[in-house]
């Protein structure tokens, strides 16, 4: 159903971000006193939180409409406008697939929509207490905004290009956001990383993309659901089968999602990411950018479900990436470095349960991960802002947090206990349909193999359980224990078991923390409270439904989202075991995790426990598994081996031929050029001279200079216009000049009714009588001058000789028809520099015969009678199994085709595809091509032009004359020249 | 007799000949600007005596008057030119002014 309201959930924080953009340059300290810096911030922060807000209601209204029961398909569509046609090949030919700006919010795209709006909402209100002392206030909220904006058309863009768009927009606002401080350069770069990593998944985004378009014929998402069955078949790049499309389609998707959303192994810019404010790092790389890839799949959830191959690939990089981000959470030190470590893991976690085909509770974990991950990253904002730490907060000189920070503390620890699986928690529930996943994959017979099933219980079972762990320990430390910044001289790194200065040295552990932390303004804890309420409460709308519990949360998804079949929210759960599997799982990978970290961290000041592991074990996970080095030794070394290797060619041999080259030539040549330059006015004058001699001797001569415009059966030849100049025309190749045009015999005005060509020619043969007498002088000769200035001549001809001559040919036998030659009528020319002419038979000179070829490419020969044709140079590209046709020449002079008679082994006539056809029949014995019939050959087609011959004279004021014979090729073409040996006479 | 047009073209011819030998053989920056009018007065002979035989309009002879103007106008600056010439020389001699060659 069409609904207005959906652009406006964007067009609101975009606005925004422009008007907020806008203003920030006139509110700088140089412009404005502090009472104005203060209200412009006021009017900053009003219109980024309330702009972000409003779309949250509109958003609200709009998925309570969406589930009004007068709309069953539970879609809400916006056409905007159409945006532009890309034309791709299909199978009849190629045709244009619209692609529109159109908006579609169902139950998917609405959930989103309300995290991002809600959340978003929340957290931009955080950062205006956040960000208070920050300089470039205005610039953060305008790209905070452009990215809520971004990430908007990412989820509400019915179609792949306009979510593209969004994809891109809300890379370039993290890319942004992450530099916020880019005069760090540590932070610029992790920036950069950002950006550079994203590029490379992007890239599989669009070979996905086309991938799916050239079989579904259509961006919109809808449609390329509805062909999900037709992605069976095989996919060929440059002609290499790479397996089936919905395969490869789903694999480069699932690169875009591991650039996007941090997996193995493009996860690495996440955890630098965190360089970038807190609220930020909340925003955008917990709780909505990151997760865009999870949205992609469940989005595309019925392709993914016709390859158990991506599947598969999903399901085991999803696992591996839960359980190495996991591992390295556990021994980090720093709060937001644990936090995207966990955020790693958690994406992890997702992509594992849409690895196994349940995409609804992988989008589950999305929302309530939302929720917990955004409310423990304002949470470790809240405390690095009550310490005054900047960048990020060491957990060893942290500790009993809560008598300074008791509501943040309470937030945090509701969110750690969703985070690590607190039953009835958010966490919990969310996790448990994850398990559950895995173990129906590994219980029941599907299309995925039930490996896949244990691999991912296991991983996410180990996984969780180092969640809890990594999780409590991080909140156990901070929040219980002493504050070990209280004394300013306390030196943090003495009592660690472990020598912690080879692996980091960050300027931000060498000095202690504020030693008076404070509780934060009502901006942050408010939503603080909020979040970690959702945290709790919204599990809830994700009650597991094998026992017959409402589970909402699956009906919703169940009109967006695929599901293996017989696994929906509405079937029957008839096996029980794997829900208890997943339940025990789940459960026990809290309690373990959660037992060990209280038993090993709470009230304490140091860690025992990870220090105890092997030096090489903690090391190797304490530099997060090497990953970025083991990138720095292979790729980007290679590509900077390689950009080395190119600079050198461009010094030496780029430098050399493009630049040291030329500029030596154009050296020489000044050298040459100002020997020229004598400076003696006398030198300079001879040259002129000179010139002026050859310009006056090229004066002397017309110059005809031909140009033909050709149709099937006449042509218009045009000759040069000149000063002086008149012409005659020969259009026929017989001799005589069919045009001359003299302006003495054209522009009388006879009284005679003999029409006006026959009069043309009496009057040459009258002057041919005359004749001879030289032109022009003899002007007189043919009849009286009338009008000196317009050159006009009264013509008497003798119209009585020529009717008696007339009658006595009549009379003669054996003549059928009379023409008047034109005798002696060679010296008159005209001032038309132009003239047609239709031709017939007997203008016939030879024959052009063209082969025209299937990609459009013509070949063209000319066929005079008396040559010999070698047929083969005709055909130079196309492969004849045997000898192609020959082309001859009847007696009569005529073009004839010999086809080339082929036999198959049983002796009967073959036919192959370079069969000559004419008419749809096959010739095998050899035919006569007529003019304008054409003949197709394998897959050429050949056709014959009759070609004619024309001669034009041109004469100038000095009475001196050349003339030009050219082809002409009759066929109706763009214009055309074939001057062959054009003489030049004088 | 009737005096031709080939008769006035071939005045023109020997009356331009002069003018250019004289501008391209004399070094006197004076005889050389009267060479040039010389020429030009050759110029306007061929289109005084081309209308006359040719009377359909009288371009020619107008373009005579444009040509005679633009003459005069010549002369104005070539002189000028000469005599700052002289003043930086202290000769006519056009052999001298070569100054932007070196």
């Amino acid at each position: 159903m069409e609904n207005n309201l959906i652009p406006w959930i964007i067009a609101l924080p975009f606005a925004s971000a422009i008007a907020i953009g806008l203003s920030g340059r006139f509110s700088t300290h140089d412009k404005l006193d502090e009472e104005g810096i203060r209200k412009h911030r006021g009017m900053i922060h009003t219109l980024a939180v309330g702009s972000v807000g409003l779309s949250f209601l509109i958003a609200v209204k709009l998925f309570i409409e969406l589930h009004n029961p007068d709309l069953p398909a539970r879609v809400l569509t916006s056409h905007v406008f159409d945006w532009f046609d890309i034309t791709i090949p299909s199978a009849s030919g190629f045709r244009d697939v619209p692609i529109a700006a159109s908006f579609v919010l169902d139950s998917l795209s609405g959930l989103m929509t309300l995290v991002v709006t809600g959340i978003g909402t929340l957290i931009h209100l955080y950062a205006t207490g956040y960000m208070e002392d920050e300089e470039s206030y205005a610039r953060f909220f305008c790209y905070l905004n452009l990215f809520t904006a971004s990430m908007l058309i990412l989820v509400l863009g019915s179609n792949f290009p306009l979510m593209f768009v969004g994809w891109e927009g809300v890379g370039l606002c993290s890319y942004l956001l992450i530099g916020f401080w880019y005069e760090t350069p540590e932070y610029a770069a992790a920036g950069r990383k950002a950006f550079v990593a994203n590029r490379i998944g992007d890239l599989g985004v669009l070979v996905g993309m086309f991938a799916l378009v050239s079989v579904a014929g259509s961006f919109e998402f809808s449609e390329i659901n509805r062909a999900a069955s037709m992605m069976n078949g095989e996919f060929t790049m440059g002609g290499v089968a790479l397996g089936t499309t919905a395969t490869v389609a789903c694999l480069f998707l699932f690169l875009g999602c591991t650039g996007k959303s941090a997996q193995v192994p493009l996860f690495v810019w996440l955890p630098d990411a965190m360089a970038g404010p807190t609220p930020v790092s909340a925003l955008i790389h917990a709780a909505t950018m990151v997760t865009a890839g999870v949205y992609l799949c469940c989005r595309l959830s019925p392709i993914f479900l016709e390859s158990p191959t991506a599947m598969t690939v999903i399901g085991v990089v999803g696992s591996i990436t839960a359980l190495m981000a996991a591992s390295i959470a556990v021994v980090q030190r720093e709060m937001k470095r644990i936090l995207a470590y966990s955020t790693v893991s958690q994406l992890g976690f997702m992509f594992a349960g849409v690895g196994v085909g349940a995409f609804s509770a992988g989008f589950f974990h999305v929302f309530t991960h939302a929720f917990f991950k955004a409310c423990l990253f304002l949470g470790a904002g809240s405390v690095m802002h009550a310490v005054h730490a900047h960048g990020d907060a060491d957990i060893f000189k942290l500790g009993g947090m809560k008598k300074y920070t008791p509501i943040t503390r309470a937030t945090f620890l509701l969110s750690t206990a969703a985070i690590a699986g607190f039953p009835l928690t958010a966490g919990f529930f969310s996790k448990d349909e994850l398990l559950l996943g895995a173990t129906t994959i590994a219980m029941n017979e599907t299309a995925l193999p039930s490996w896949l099933g244990w691999l991912v219980a296991i991983s996410l079972f180990l996984a969780a359980t180092m969640t809890a762990f990594y999780m409590f320990r991080l909140y156990y430390l901070t929040f219980t224990g002493d504050y070990r910044s209280a004394d300013h001289g306390h030196d943090a790194h003495g009592e660690e078991g472990h020598d912690e200065d080879a692996h980091h040295d960050d300027d931000h552990h060498d000095h202690a923390y504020d030693a008076h932390p404070h509780e934060s303004s009502w901006q942050m804890w408010v939503p603080l409270a909020v979040l970690a309420f959702g945290a709790i409460a919204v599990g809830f709308l994700g009650l597991p439904h094998a026992f017959h519990l409402p589970n909402w949360w699956g009906h919703w998804m169940d009109a967006s989202i695929s599901h293996l079949p017989g696994f929906g929210p509405d079937d029957e759960v008839t096996n029980m075991t794997p829900v208890y599997i997943a339940m025990t799982l789940g459960v026990a990978a809290w309690a373990i995790g959660m037992g060990l970290a209280t038993v090993l961290y709470r009230e304490k000041n140091e860690d025992t426990f990870t220090p105890k592991f092997p030096k090489p074990v903690f090391n190797f996970l304490f530099d997060k598994w090497r990953v970025d080095e083991a990138y720095e030794a292979t790729i980007i070394g290679g590509n900077r081996g390689l950009a080395k290797f190119a600079g050198r060619i461009d010094k030496s041999f780029v430098d050399t031929v493009f630049t040291g080259i030329p500029a030596f030539v154009v050296k020489m040549a000044s050298w040459l050029f100002t020997r020229i330059q004598v400076g003696a006015v006398h030198a300079y004058g001879a040259v002129l001279l000179v010139g002026v001699l050859g310009l006056g001797w090229w004066f002397m001569y017309p110059h005809p200079t031909l140009d033909v415009q050709t149709s099937t059966d006449s042509a218009e030849i045009t000759a040069a216009p000149g000063l002086g100049y008149t012409y005659r025309f020969d259009m026929d190749d017989d001799g005589n000049f069919d045009f001359p045009q003299a302006p003495q015999a054209l522009e009388i005005d006879f009284e005679d009714d003999a029409s006006r060509m026959q009069i043309q020619r009496v009057v040459a043969r009258v002057r041919a009588a005359i004749a001879p007498v030289r032109w022009p002088n003899d002007r007189s000769a043919l009849g009286h001058l009338k009008d000196r200035n317009r050159r006009i001549y009264e013509l008497h001809p003798p119209t009585s000789e020529i009717a008696d001559l007339q009658r006595i040919l009549q009379n003669v036998d054996g003549v059928e028809a009379i023409h008047w030659h034109a005798a002696g009528h060679e010296r008159v020319f005209g001032d038309a520099g132009n003239a047609a002419f239709d031709y017939n038979e007997e203008d016939f000179v030879g024959y052009m015969l063209t082969v025209a070829q299937a990609d459009g490419s013509e070949q063209e020969m000319r066929v005079l009678p008396e040559l010999t044709i070698i047929p083969d140079s005709f055909f130079p590209r196309v492969q004849f199994e045997g000898s192609p046709p020959r082309v001859g020449f009847d007696e009569n002079g005529r073009i004839k085709i010999f086809p080339t008679a082929t036999v198959n082994d049983a002796g009967e006539p073959a036919t192959r595809p370079d069969s000559v056809l004419v008419g749809g029949v096959r010739q095998d014995e050899p035919f006569l091509l007529g003019l304008g019939s054409f003949a197709t050959v394998a897959q050429y087609r050949m056709e014959v032009f009759p070609i004619v011959r024309a001669r034009v004279e041109v004469r100038n004021a000095f009475g001196n004359t050349a003339s030009e014979e050219i082809e002409i090729v009759l066929k109706e073409s763009a214009p055309e020249r074939v001057a062959l040996g054009g003489e030049v006479r004088r | 007799m009737e005096i031709g047009l080939g008769a006035y073209l071939g005045l023109a011819m020997v009356l331009f000949g002069i003018g250019a030998s004289g501008f391209l053989m004399r070094r006197n920056a004076l005889i050389q600007l009267m060479s040039i009018e010389v020429m030009l007065n050759a110029v306007n002979i061929v289109f005084v005596a081309v209308n006359r035989f040719h009377p359909a309009d009288h371009v020619g002879q107008i373009f005579s008057f444009f040509v005679i103007a633009i003459a005069a106008a010549e002369a104005a600056v070539g002189l000028a030119l000469v005599i700052a010439l002289f003043r930086i020389k202290k000769t006519v001699e056009s052999d001298n002014a070569d100054t932007l060659r070196h």
